[in-house]
């Protein structure tokens, strides 16, 4: 890569893509639960016990029904996504600059991210 | 209270902690989690969740700007994100096993100490810049940035070692505590590895959010990132993210310090606050 700024501006545009789409998604998912709840208690909906445990197929079967918590969960995942969106980006970009110790730096970055993401939760020892 | 009103403050509070949090480098965490635990008496499970929802909007939000304007450096953010990525998964494992009070304490603790060299080099504008050697030289660890004024100011990493290993430690504690760990990481940056003072912070607002992401999963799957606080805070945090780092290039080196000293002061006594069970 010729240009020494192009990396900067690429990683830029990958921050502010996630943050576009992820507050436009939390954002449409909280005018729909305002309109539904809109002076509705907020102390029980705020109480742990009913605190709602989402998994991937309660919130793409909530989106299906427009369900406010489905879209600000779908929100989330987004935002919680560009982080790591980031890093395998920049893992791409060191490659093509043939930067062979930031490959390896950001990859080792990468793998880390993802173990602690994806797998870390259904290992028993981490759950406390 | 009603949910418009619950979801205007959550919406208010979380602008202030974004445009604060991007200055200074650290996640909201400090500001978002004792309104909800003290105003509305939330669990503090889903005040953590909320926490690192925060963290991670103020590093993307605040981040797409600095990234943009080169006053975060990459390079010594992707190195030292290997430290943080791999001390919180070792903090996320020995949570179970460590009485939380004992690390609220140390904690704070090292953050009293570390107030000393931050008010003493309150004034300091740019740190002496070393000449690159040995492993700082072999990564790169060296950029410049451009101040309002039109002048560039150049600058060289010391100690990557020990700024990795602050790294660990700030990564450990993240991983922990559910929290970002900004502040830890902006002492390392600034006292070991002698960065000017905007290029810590911002390149600590870079690192936050895979450091928070990092542990994001396990909470998220725990049900402890609850939608209704998550949208108020998500949306508040990355406005007030965009507008601090709008911000940010026309504060001067001396100002961001004495910002970040403040919060240091007051992250020190909220940590020892809640180690009492205050």
């Amino acid at each position: 890569m010729k240009d020494p700024d192009s990396m900067n501006a690429i990683v830029s545009a990958v921050l502010r893509c996630g943050v576009i789409l992820s507050a436009s998604v939390i954002t449409f998912g909280g005018v729909l639960f305002a309109a539904q709840s809109w002076s509705a208690q907020s102390a029980p909906l705020l109480a742990y016990a009913s605190r709602t445990v989402p998994s991937l197929s309660s919130v793409f079967g909530g989106l299906a029904t427009l369900s406010p918590y489905s879209v600000i969960e779908l929100g989330v995942i987004l935002l919680l996504a560009t982080p790591v969106a980031r890093v395998l980006c920049s893992v791409l970009l060191f490659a093509t600059e043939r930067d062979r110790i930031y490959v390896l730096v950001t990859l080792a970055v990468l793998l880390l991210l993802m173990f602690s993401m994806l797998v870390t939760p259904f290992i028993p020892l981490f759950r406390g | 209270m009603i949910v418009v009103e619950f979801l205007a403050v959550m919406f208010l509070v979380s602008i202030f902690a974004g445009f604060v949090g991007a200055i200074a480098g650290i996640g909201g965490g400090l500001v978002v989690i004792p309104i909800l635990t003290i105003l509305f008496k939330v669990d503090i499970h889903l005040a953590i969740g909320a926490s690192i929802v925060s963290i991670i909007a103020t590093s993307s939000g605040a981040g797409a700007t600095y990234v943009k304007d080169k006053m975060t450096n990459l390079r010594v953010g992707m190195f030292l994100e290997l430290g943080t990525t791999a001390g919180a998964i070792v903090g996320a494992a020995i949570a179970a096993y460590v009485d939380s009070m004992v690390l609220e304490l140390a904690f704070s603790a090292v953050m009293i100490v570390s107030l000393v060299p931050m008010i003493r080099e309150i004034g300091r504008a740019i740190p002496p810049n070393p000449e690159l050697t040995g492993l700082s030289k072999r990564l790169s660890l060296t950029g410049s940035y451009v101040e309002t004024d039109g002048s560039e100011v150049s600058y060289n990493a010391t100690r990557p070692k020990v700024g990795l290993a602050g790294m660990v430690v700030a990564g450990m504690i993240s991983g922990l505590l559910g929290i970002g760990s900004g502040t830890f990481k902006v002492i390392s940056m600034d006292v070991a590895m002698k960065l000017p003072m905007k290029v810590s912070t911002t390149t600590s607002n870079f690192m936050i959010g895979v450091t928070a992401a990092a542990s994001a999963g396990i909470y998220f799957a725990r049900g402890d990132v609850d939608p209704v606080i998550a949208a108020p805070v998500a949306v508040g945090i990355l406005a007030g993210a965009y507008v601090g780092a709008r911000i940010l290039p026309r504060v001067s080196n001396q100002g961001v310090r004495k910002v970040f000293a403040v919060i240091l002061a007051v992250a020190a006594i909220e940590m020892a606050l809640t180690a009492f069970g205050v």
